[in-house]
């Protein structure tokens, strides 16, 4: 349990230590204030998050397509 | 002509709420011109109606307008009575979140973005969440964050998580934090274990640890360098979607429950009798809204709302709340609200001046309020006085349909079995006479198979 504690604080300090100069400073005109520390947190998981997001997509259809192929395979049998 | 502002819309300088001789309207102001013309122009606006999402309005004349900058004036579709996330049981806020998200992706679609996420933009009609701030949509421009990424994890990612985590009440924390539970305050009470959901440590551990580490290091805005592309939002999105989406909570457990399985006082016939009575004494009154006070899972409160009148449950059990929305979402019924509600300590009125967000006394007044195997609870376990109680129905309702449970009856004498009786006063003739003060009885009826008594009464002009 220690360990893991240990670890997560090691990962947490390096990627939190990022100098916020990194980071967009977007032309943010929304009235409630996103918070400096969620746009970061938000900047540095999205890439991530986004190419999780298109294998997903990307099984879906290699699943839709091997669905339609045993189908038509079951229909030939049939 | 009566014309004030909506106490709670007051943040965003797009527009604001007003009402004006009992209907609500909402001022665009010309500073969201663009935004506005993108929502209608775009077909987002339509799309979103279309799909139950978003509160239908049209516009009206511009003569209604309160000041000179003003681009449109809008009427929404009347909401029947406003509720608030801290009055709604696990699967409410759920649903609530999941249109939230679903909404923003609608809008991404259309080249706009929701900068609003609050909880409050979601009230619940015909049975299901809405979103009603016609304003909280933005153009987006591809590269931008989205804004409200920290308002949706407090508003209703982290209540979400701690009820589903660690204890359902937790949801009563947003009645404490108006602007939703604070990222910090959610991971440290969530368990360990937590952090091997991978979506959770990201949204709210690792979230939380950013907010603290930047809390006073601003940031620098001339320094643009990394942006969040579409892709990269949407996953953002999917990722809260599907950690939503899986979260569990299983109402079982609770004091009430399992009430009318296990009650054995409750035997069939006499709840079969008390259907048929409750039943009479509403076509006699034929009231166009009922509040249910005390609604357990709704038994009672579906005889009001099968006959089409607006029915709202009130329950202080999270879990009888819980069974009662999954059972109206189940059926398809549209005219009954279940919501969480403490009688004996209703929702405050919270935020600037105690006036943000609206007491429940001052959000509506129903035409028959129920209350069932209630009475017993507020004197017995509560030590409320009979005159107070009929002080607080004279005040919500013009007609009253409430069950008298004798000291006799086996459920009293179990409240009365760990304390001394200090209720001489506790009688069916000083019952009558209180109410009879501030009510005309105009009729009673005694619930066959039991020692309870139903009366139908009428709330005296004060």
């Amino acid at each position: 349990m220690k360990g893991n504690l240990e670890t997560q604080s090691v990962i947490s300090s390096a990627v939190f230590s990022l100098p916020p100069l990194m980071f967009a400073a977007y032309n943010i005109h929304a009235y409630i204030d996103p918070g400096t520390g969620s746009l970061i947190i938000q900047v540095l998981i999205a890439s991530f998050l986004g190419a999780l997001f298109l294998l997903k997509v990307f099984w879906g259809k290699v699943k839709v397509f091997l669905n339609n192929l045993f189908s038509q395979f079951r229909k030939g049998n049939g | 002509m009566a014309n004030l502002n909506v106490a709670g819309s007051f943040r965003d300088p797009s527009g604001f709420l007003f009402l004006q001789d009992g209907i609500i309207y909402r001022q665009v102001n010309r500073v969201y011109k663009e935004h506005y013309d993108h929502l209608i122009n775009s077909g987002l606006y339509k799309s979103l109606v279309d799909s139950g999402l978003l509160i239908p309005h049209e516009e009206v004349d511009i003569n209604y307008a309160k000041s000179d900058n003003t681009y449109r004036v809008l009427k929404p579709e009347p909401i029947d009575f406003i509720s608030y996330p801290y009055e709604w049981c696990f699967s409410q806020l759920k649903d609530s979140a999941l249109v939230t998200l679903e909404i923003q992706k609608e809008a991404l679609k259309y080249g706009m973005t929701l900068k609003d996420c609050s909880a409050y933009n979601i009230q619940f009609r015909k049975g299901k969440p809405v979103f009603i701030d016609t304003l909280s949509f933005d153009r987006y421009h591809e590269g931008e964050p989205w804004v409200a990424y920290r308002q949706f994890c407090q508003h209703f990612l982290a209540p979400l998580v701690l009820m589903s985590y660690r204890d359902i009440r937790l949801n009563q924390l947003l009645r404490v934090y108006i602007d939703g539970v604070p990222l910090d305050l959610a991971s440290s009470l969530l368990p360990f274990h937590s952090r091997f959901n991978f979506h959770l440590l990201l949204h709210i551990h690792f979230h939380s640890k950013s907010q603290k580490h930047y809390a006073d290091k601003p940031m620098r805005k001339e320094m643009i360098k990394k942006r969040v592309s579409l892709t990269s939002l949407l996953g953002l999105i999917d990722s809260l979607e599907s950690l939503v989406r899986k979260l569990k909570w299983c109402p079982k457990g609770t004091e009430w429950d399992d009430y009318y399985i296990s009650n054995n006082n409750y035997i069939l016939e006499a709840i079969n009798h008390k259907k048929q009575l409750v039943s009479g004494f509403l076509d006699r009154i034929s009231p166009k809204t009922v509040w249910d006070l005390g609604a357990n899972t709704g038994l009672f409160s579906r005889i009001a709302s099968k006959k089409g009148i607006q029915t709202i449950c009130f329950d202080i059990d999270p879990a009888c709340v819980e069974i009662n929305y999954l059972t109206a979402v189940d059926e398809g019924e549209t005219n009954i609200l279940p919501l969480l509600l403490d009688l004996t300590n209703p929702s405050p009125g919270i935020g600037w001046e105690n006036e943000e967000r609206t007491p429940f006394l001052k959000r509506g007044h129903a035409d028959t309020a129920l209350a069932l195997a209630l009475i017993h609870h507020l004197v017995i376990s509560n030590n409320l006085p009979l005159d107070r109680i009929a002080s607080f129905f004279n005040k919500i309702c013009n007609s009253l349909i409430i069950e008298f449970v004798p000291k006799s009856d086996s459920n009293v004498q179990r409240l009365l079995a760990t304390r001394k009786d200090i209720f001489p006063n506790y009688t069916q003739g000083a019952f009558e006479s209180e109410f009879g003060k501030l009510f005309s009885i105009q009729t009673s009826e005694k619930i066959k198979n039991s020692e309870r008594t139903l009366y139908l009464m009428l709330a005296k002009e004060a």
